[in-house]
């Protein structure tokens, strides 16, 4: 500290207070004008139709009354239960292949964690459609000469949509709780060890440090699930179990178009979420769970016994067999197959399909245009997030980061359709058009819309790990003289770099592929390649759809190598040392 | 100890907030207010904001620009997403044109007082005359029906002529459809079949008697037509009831083989599906005079032929309603027995038959 600090005028520093605040307002305004004001107004609907010329009344309560009964009611409830069957089905998985991965020698441990980035990246229609090409009558299985009448019968239906749902949950929970388990250095099981616990006893203590990620996986795994619409349009719906989601849907898209009706279901998800949040909150009040520091150790890794490993290395191949191996043997097989899942043809392989959509620029455009929206929203939804994720982390009851923690997870739990509408409700509001903001029809507001919709789970994501680092290690920094910037830099930076391009990754691939918010906020002429997808399947096109969609997460794919490969070749190596094990 | 947020994560929010800003800064409006402002300055034609659902759309759009200057602004989607944008955007229209398959939804608007009626100058078939509303307020482009009954010919075990043959002991288990309430065209053809069986004075008791009866006989129903094809393709029913154009697509696609023949029939009565252009009423009056001329462009046989070769195994199978314009020749003759439905009186009834249908059929 120099002596010139002392000679500042009040004035001066009282400006430079209101400065240094004016990144977290500007914060604020942000989550208000991309968050807060759409999912505001579009549940407003549920009350006043008549302030978005929706139907004649002021004040009614008629959309909670349709809402809450019938096909709508049963949605709701159908959804409750696959939520909470979800969530706690993929933690528990999400905990196996996270301790598996982290803490064991289970073999071809970088198979295992590429292949949970692998389920981020396969949409869940994508692993819903999969299981139905297997499964269908003259599908894959049938075609082999299997019976599976009764393997159909009991998929299509609640039990289906679970598995889909869990196998798409299971790397939200693998993320949270793996960051978790990065951080949590080996000292705490070697306390439990050296005061004469046993094995069990320790791992007692690190299933209670890892609380906030247990149950971080279980809310956002919950919300994720209630909010899915990929399986709900599709497996869902084809086997006549409704849920919350698809009603919701159905109340928008088909004539005539229930605004009211499908804000109060809104409602209902939200409150549902707002409960996840509650029993989260109830579980982890009054305890601190900062174990990442400067003195934090390396674990080191359970030799396990042959049985063990044969035992770990099944269920992992189980959980990515049925995530990733049947979508993408789906997916390619019929984009490559002349008439799979018919009786037409004679089922030649063929690269026709590709060839086609390749050469069409009504495909790459699309695609090229996707992959730079993705690019950047991923880029800002990281940065952003990890600022969300440092408000929410922050320990004591500050009310900006409960209220913040509501309206993330609430957001999860909304499905994106509910974003694109609020989005034409605030933002082609004649209103704002008068104050100059035109931002409707832009891809301005495209990009803002996916940010919206890739925030709440990216920052849940984070949460996990920007929770563990204590402020020691950046307090450290500033006591040896850095910068407030550069000691983060130093010191927090390189912590967390590895989950913060794991957030990057996952924005990407999720936005990449996006269809609700594209579909109502797409500026003309510039269709995102959700939309060219969705219109190839629905002219039944099968085999240029599905060769779009793998062409696409090909590129996703491909966009996650080199980052990831950038990672570890370019990042120093100690920010790639952080939560590594000892082998 | 309390942990706050720090500076530095302050000026982290800062950078990704400059950046969400300087996105934002990017936006270049293609919306109308932003392009009649631009177009007033400039003086030159308004972008034509057009919302369609046809497969041949982008094409027309671009030769109409060619044939009259007139820059267009295509949102191509499906019909309920467009409908929904149109819904949402009800207190700040953005669209100039709008374009889709069935007239129930667009009497809705033109009763909402959001169409401008229009009489184009092009003259009209009989099939045409027929589907122009009194109102004017839309104008039909292209014909399509509902249902085209497709069946497999090696499966099957005959082809019925009528609506009720589907309820014989033949045909159990063996019939499926699409979801009114998912398929666009579908609601048009339950409420034809409403209209056939009990007209506008009966009303809907006798087309949902008929629609129990087919459940109990084993009916299948599916999202859309492309999952109904499926079903056919797989083997899960013999005989779908859908929209002619996607029906007669999948015969010119398909190669007959020993397990799979499709063929064709209409049975009395087919339900007249007109593709449908409509106006907006609130657009400024540069954008409705170039939607006129869209809609002209779009009747004239430039137009028409462009339509005809824009999505040859889709949208282009359609039975033409302007006079000297002839359909392609994989399309059979039209059918003779058809009806049109009136879409201000079967409109009206979309929620309450499709309720119905998703609680008692579905």
């Amino acid at each position: 500290m120099t002596a010139v600090a002392f000679v500042v005028p009040d004035r001066v520093r009282l400006g430079l207070t209101r400065f240094r605040g004016a990144p977290l307002l500007a914060f604020w305004v942000l989550i208000v004008a991309i968050l807060v004001a759409p999912i505001l107004l579009f549940l407003l609907v549920a009350f006043s139709p008549r302030l978005f010329d929706q139907g004649p009344e002021w004040f009614t309560l008629s959309g909670f009354g349709e809402a809450l009964r019938g096909p709508l009611l049963q949605g709701l409830l159908n959804s409750l239960l696959v939520g909470i069957a979800t969530a706690l089905v993929a933690t528990a998985i999400g905990f196996g292949v996270a301790w598996a991965v982290a803490r064991t020698d289970v073999p071809a441990r970088a198979v295992w964690t590429g292949a949970m980035f692998g389920l981020l990246l396969a949409p869940s229609y994508l692993v819903a459609l999969g299981w139905e090409r297997l499964l269908e009558p003259a599908g894959v299985l049938e075609l082999l000469g299997l019976d599976v009448t009764a393997v159909r019968a009991l998929f299509y239906g609640p039990v289906g949509v679970v598995v889909v749902l869990a196998v798409k949950g299971v790397p939200f929970a693998y993320l949270a709780i793996s960051s978790a388990l990065r951080g949590l250095g080996e000292e705490f099981e070697s306390a439990a060890r050296v005061h004469g616990g046993g094995r069990v006893a320790a791992l007692r203590i690190v299933v209670a440090l890892l609380a906030p990620a247990v149950w971080s996986a279980v809310a956002i795994v919950f919300a994720e699930s209630i909010s899915d619409f990929g399986v709900a349009a599709t497996l869902a719906n084809d086997a006549h179990f409704p849920v919350a989601t698809f009603t919701l849907y159905d109340a928008v898209d088909s004539f005539p178009i229930r605004f009211p009706v499908a804000a109060a279901v809104g409602w209902m998800l939200m409150a549902m979420a707002g409960l996840a949040l509650l029993a989260q909150s109830r579980a982890l009040s009054g305890r601190s769970y900062r174990v990442l520091g400067g003195r934090s150790r390396p674990a080191r890794r359970h030799r396990l016994s042959p049985p063990a490993t044969a035992a770990a290395t099944t269920g992992l191949a189980v959980v990515v067999l049925a995530g990733l191996g049947v979508p993408a043997f789906g997916a390619v097989s019929a984009s490559l197959i002349d008439g799979l899942g018919s009786l037409v043809g004679d089922h030649r392989l063929t690269l026709a399909n590709y060839a086609r959509v390749l050469a069409s620029p009504e495909l790459r455009d699309p695609l090229l245009y996707s992959a730079r929206l993705a690019l950047i929203t991923a880029t800002v939804t990281a940065v952003i997030g990890l600022a969300v994720a440092r408000i929410l982390s922050a320990r004591g009851t500050r009310l900006s980061s409960q209220v913040l923690d509501l309206l993330l997870l609430t957001a999860v739990a909304l499905p994106g359709i509910v974003f694109a509408a609020g989005y034409i409700f605030t933002y082609n509001l004649p209103l704002i058009n008068d104050l100059g903001i035109h931002l409707y029809g832009t891809t301005a507001l495209l990009v803002l819309g996916y940010l919206a919709t890739a925030l709440p789970s990216t920052s849940r994501v984070l949460l996990g790990s920007v929770g563990q680092v204590q402020e020691s290690l950046r307090e450290a920094g500033r006591v040896h003289g850095g910068g407030a910037a550069g000691s983060w830099l130093r010191t927090v930076l390189p912590v967390l770099a590895r989950p913060v391009l794991a957030a990057w990754v996952l924005t990407f691939a999720g936005t990449l592929l996006e269809l609700p918010v594209s579909q109502l906020l797409y500026p003309p002429d510039h269709p995102p390649v959700a939309i060219g997808i969705t219109k190839a399947l629905a002219n039944y096109d099968f085999g240029g759809g599905t060769a779009m969609e793998v062409t696409a997460v090909v590129l996703a794919l491909a966009v996650v190598a080199v980052a990831f490969g950038g990672f570890h070749l370019l990042a120093p190596t100690g920010w790639r040392r952080i939560g590594r094990t000892h082998d | 100890m309390t942990a706050r947020p720090r500076r530095s994560w302050g000026a982290l929010t800062a950078v990704g907030v400059a950046a969400a800003l300087a996105i934002a800064g990017c936006a270049s409006p293609t919306g109308r207010d932003t392009a009649a402002a631009a177009g007033a300055a400039a003086a030159g034609p308004v972008p034509l904001v057009v919302y369609s659902a046809e497969g041949y759309d982008a094409p027309v759009t671009k030769a109409f620009t060619a044939a009259t200057g007139i820059p267009v602004s295509l949102v191509d989607d499906s019909t309920g997403p467009l409908l929904t944008k149109v819904a949402a955007e009800k207190n700040n229209p953005q669209w100039g044109v709008l374009w889709a398959d069935g007239d129930t939804a667009f009497a809705a608007l033109d009763q909402q007082g959001q169409l401008l009626p229009y009489i184009p100058s092009a003259p009209l078939n009989a099939v045409g005359k027929a589907l122009v509303p009194a109102s004017h307020a839309y104008t039909p482009a292209a014909t399509t029906v509902m249902a085209a009954v497709i069946y497999n010919a090696a499966k099957a075990p005959g082809a019925p002529t009528s609506y009720q043959d589907l309820l014989g002991p033949a045909y159990k288990g063996l019939v499926g459809m699409n979801d009114p309430a998912q398929s666009g065209p579908t609601f048009p053809f339950v409420a034809g079949l409403m209209n056939q069986l009990g007209g506008q004075a009966g009303g809907v008791a006798a087309g949902e008697d008929y629609l129990r009866q087919l459940k109990a006989n084993g009916l299948h129903v599916y999202p859309t037509n492309g999952d109904t094809l499926h079903a056919l393709e797989t083997g899960q029913i013999a005989y779908g009831m859908i929209q002619s154009s996607a029906a007669t697509g999948e015969l010119a696609k398909v190669h007959a083989s020993a397990a799979f023949n499709p063929k064709i029939v209409y049975l009395p009565e087919s339900t007249l599906l007109p593709s449908v252009i409509g106006i907006d009423k609130g657009a400024p009056p540069a954008v409705q005079d170039e939607a006129k001329k869209f809609v002209d462009f779009v009747m004239s046989p430039a137009g028409q032929k462009v339509m005809q070769t824009g999505d040859p195994s889709g949208d282009s199978l359609y039975w033409p309603v302007v006079d000297g314009v002839t359909a392609l020749p994989a399309l059979p003759a039209f059918p003779a027995a058809y009806q049109r439905i009136d879409p201000y009186f079967w409109g009206p009834l979309e929620g309450e038959i499709n309720t119905f249908f998703d609680s008692t059929i579905k």
